[in-house]
């Protein structure tokens, strides 16, 4: 039942996900941050399995920082994209895989471009403009052909995740109320209420 | 719905005239949406040496940079490129040794083939995902649209076709048969190899 | 008794009917079988037709179980499906916008299925689900409006149009029936939309859509709605909805048919090729796709000075 989103525009990447964690029919809390900080030019969006979403972005959180600690420079994030893909289609054949969907938003301050993959549990990674999972993707990429700028201001980004949004809570049974909001550009990574 | 469909995606190789094509579509899918129209499924392995990766997603990506790595391995070892005919028993090999739990993937190699006088054989060969070769002398397929394709090619392939003649009849076949797919199309890429070079072209397909 | 009596009488409705018959020198009445099968429309002049149901003990589930293929994809009957229909309201009367794909598993069997089926010049119907079910109901639902013209000397209205629909789909309620379609037209109260399914439902409202790629084309004409839309606006937004879906769904695309809905009745504007939409636009200027509509514009913002280094 978990929404996220995510849309580059120029310079950055917004990053948006429900916060509500649910079980059963009970909401069990409604500010729940489902989108992980990984590096400072990198973020995170995480949803599926109750679980496993938070031992696998924990997993992979401890490891991009190990991986920081170890080296000079931080993994750009094509190379992290690639090495958390990895991580999950090894899991996929393993006793029992993480199901967990991910976005992956990242600026590159050396090509001084945003990055954004699409990623599902199975490993399956694209890069994309703009990207969602869960039922909000059958309701917003439609939109976001329509109305996605890759030259957008931040301000356009935030005005055209706020039609996926309403969207969603127009037209979705079980919509969720709240939404955090992360962007990634190249002062590093910033919370925005919408 | 089977798992080799989740994706969707299809390839074909066809013989020329001292030349040979490969081509795809570019879709990626989740079941029925579409998510990405650049998603490419064949990857150049050598100069001379194509391969096209229909099936789940994951294994696309997985099995291309397995492939990738065993060639260089071979190269550096052997200090000479990959011909064709060895790179697709690399590929059976591969596949077999997940016999039990295989990617699934159909691959379709392509190439030109070095012979005992120095010029070049057209190749292409296709496997079924746990590894089984299957040589042809004219056209391979595989993928969601495959028996859409062998319909297509059936009627169009002949033989001994000039590398432009190529590209118009593998570019056809492929146009025509995804637009019967509900899982392939959102554009298409047509490689064509001859001795001398390599011509990549990316087509603009139905969009729906 | 009565009806023995009648035949044989030489007064009354019956006999005057008979003599008139014999003077004019036409041939007795024409059995049900001369019309085709006795589900077909030559024994509507009967009342509601009848269908053979099969013969086990419960026809409902037997039919379920073997043309249910969401539940189970080897089911005998497959039943086409996949579609993306809308329609809505407007201050300019009705928009009705359809794709024309028609799908059997993965494989495209028809791009050219006319999915806005033409009651008659005031009403149009939508076909989502059993392509037979949605043109057979549809048209029988045309010949009882044009009865109720006849009867009543004057058009039915679309609520009561859509009413008669959805009270016939819902006597074969569980039978395997599958219709997920909008009743839209012109009547005294002006511009309506019934959508009516074959469970039963009926709603009345401004704006809907139906079918495997609704949810892509409800992201689209949400977000582009208003009531004071201009025609040639609605009419945009009706297309680029359709678009939407045909590009997104996978079971849904190669043309759309839009259809405008005014006080004299609907008027067909045009068929769309969708590539051709995606590349092209309507206008052959502008094309809807979104690869089509950014092509050149970038995310990457270099600083000016590595922008000035790179060119």
């Amino acid at each position: 039942m978990d929404v996220s989103f995510a849309i580059t525009g120029k310079g950055y990447v917004i990053v948006a996900a429900d916060t509500t964690a649910a079980r059963s029919i009970v909401k069990m809390k409604t500010d729940e941050d489902k989108i992980k900080v990984l590096s400072p030019h990198l973020l995170m969006a995480y949803s599926g399995e109750p679980g496993d979403t938070v031992q696998f972005a924990e997993f992979v959180e401890r490891n991009i920082r190990l991986y920081h600690i170890r080296n000079p420079h931080g993994l750009r994030p094509q190379s992290a994209a690639s090495w958390i893909r990895r991580t999950l289609a090894d899991s996929l054949r393993s006793r029992r895989p993480y199901s967990v969907n991910l976005l992956l938003g990242g600026y590159d301050t050396s090509e001084h471009a945003p990055h954004l993959y699409w990623m599902d549990y199975l490993g399956t990674m694209v890069e994309v403009p703009f990207a969602a999972h869960g039922y909000g993707a059958y309701f917003a990429l439609g939109l976001l052909d329509r109305y996605h700028d890759p030259e957008g201001s931040l301000e356009d980004g935030l005005a055209t995740l706020r039609r996926c949004i309403d969207e969603v809570a127009k037209r979705l049974v079980v919509a969720p109320g709240q939404y955090k909001v992360k962007v990634v550009d190249k002062d590093g990574v910033r919370e925005i209420a919408l | 719905m089977s798992i080799m469909q989740y994706n969707g995606g299809s390839v074909i190789a066809m013989v020329g005239k001292d030349c040979v094509a490969i081509a795809s579509d570019l879709r990626l899918g989740s079941q029925a949406m579409g998510i990405s129209s650049h998603f490419e499924k064949i990857f150049p392995m050598t100069d001379r040496v194509y391969v096209g990766l229909p099936g789940l997603a994951t294994d696309v990506t997985t099995l291309h940079h397995q492939f990738r790595y065993r060639l260089n391995m071979y190269t550096i070892k052997e200090e000479r490129e990959i011909e064709p005919e060895t790179f697709a028993h690399l590929v059976s090999s591969t596949l077999y040794e997940k016999r039990f739990g295989p990617y699934f993937i159909e691959p379709v190699i392509a190439g030109l083939q070095k012979t005992a006088s120095g010029d070049f054989k057209p190749y292409i060969a296709a496997t079924d995902l746990i590894g089984c070769l299957n040589f042809a002398k004219d056209f391979v397929v595989a993928g969601t649209a495959s028996d859409k394709l062998f319909g297509v090619a059936e009627g169009l392939w002949e033989p001994d076709l000039e590398p432009e003649d190529l590209f118009e009849t593998i570019a056809q076949t492929l146009l025509n048969a995804v637009d019967r797919d509900a899982y392939s199309g959102w554009g298409a890429v047509v490689y064509v190899l001859t001795k001398d070079k390599v011509i990549k072209r990316e087509l603009k397909g139905r969009m729906d | 008794m009565h009806a023995f009596a009648e035949r044989f009488s030489t007064n009354g409705a019956a006999a005057e009917l008979r003599r008139a018959k014999e003077i004019l020198g036409e041939d007795d009445d024409v059995s049900d079988v001369m019309w085709g099968s006795s589900g077909g429309f030559g024994s509507l002049v009967n009342g509601v037709p009848k269908f053979a149901v099969p013969s086990v003990p419960d026809p409902t589930s037997f039919l379920r179980m073997h043309t249910d293929d969401h539940a189970d994809p080897s089911c005998r009957i497959k039943i086409k499906h996949g579609t993306t229909t809308l329609a809505f309201r407007f201050k300019g009367g009705v928009i009705v916008a359809v794709d024309s794909r028609a799908t059997a598993g993965s494989y495209v069997a028809s791009g050219t299925v006319k999915k806005v089926i033409e009651i008659n010049p005031y009403l149009l119907g939508t076909m989502a689900g059993g392509a037979a079910d949605c043109q057979y109901w549809e048209t029988y639902l045309g010949i009882q409006c044009r009865l109720h013209e006849l009867r009543n000397r004057e058009r039915i209205s679309v609520a009561a149009a859509s009413k008669y629909l959805s009270n016939l789909v819902y006597s074969y309620k569980g039978m395997g029936l599958s219709m997920g379609t909008m009743i839209c037209g012109w009547d005294k109260t002006g511009p309506a939309i019934f959508y009516v399914d074959s469970d039963g439902t009926r709603l009345k409202g401004d704006l809907f859509s139906v079918g495997s790629g609704s949810t892509f084309a409800y992201g689209v004409l949400d977000q582009g709605y208003r009531w004071d839309l201009t025609d040639e606006e609605a009419q945009e937004l009706g297309r680029r909805s359709i678009y939407a879906a045909g590009h997104r769904d996978a079971f849904s695309g190669n043309t759309i048919n839009l259809y405008h809905v005014k006080e004299d009745g609907w008027k067909f504007i045009g068929n769309y090729d969708i590539s051709e939409m995606h590349y092209n636009g309507p206008g052959g200027a502008d094309g809807y796709g979104y690869d089509v509509r950014v092509q050149g514009r970038t995310s990457a913002n270099p600083p000016p000075e590595a922008a000035a280094a790179q060119a």
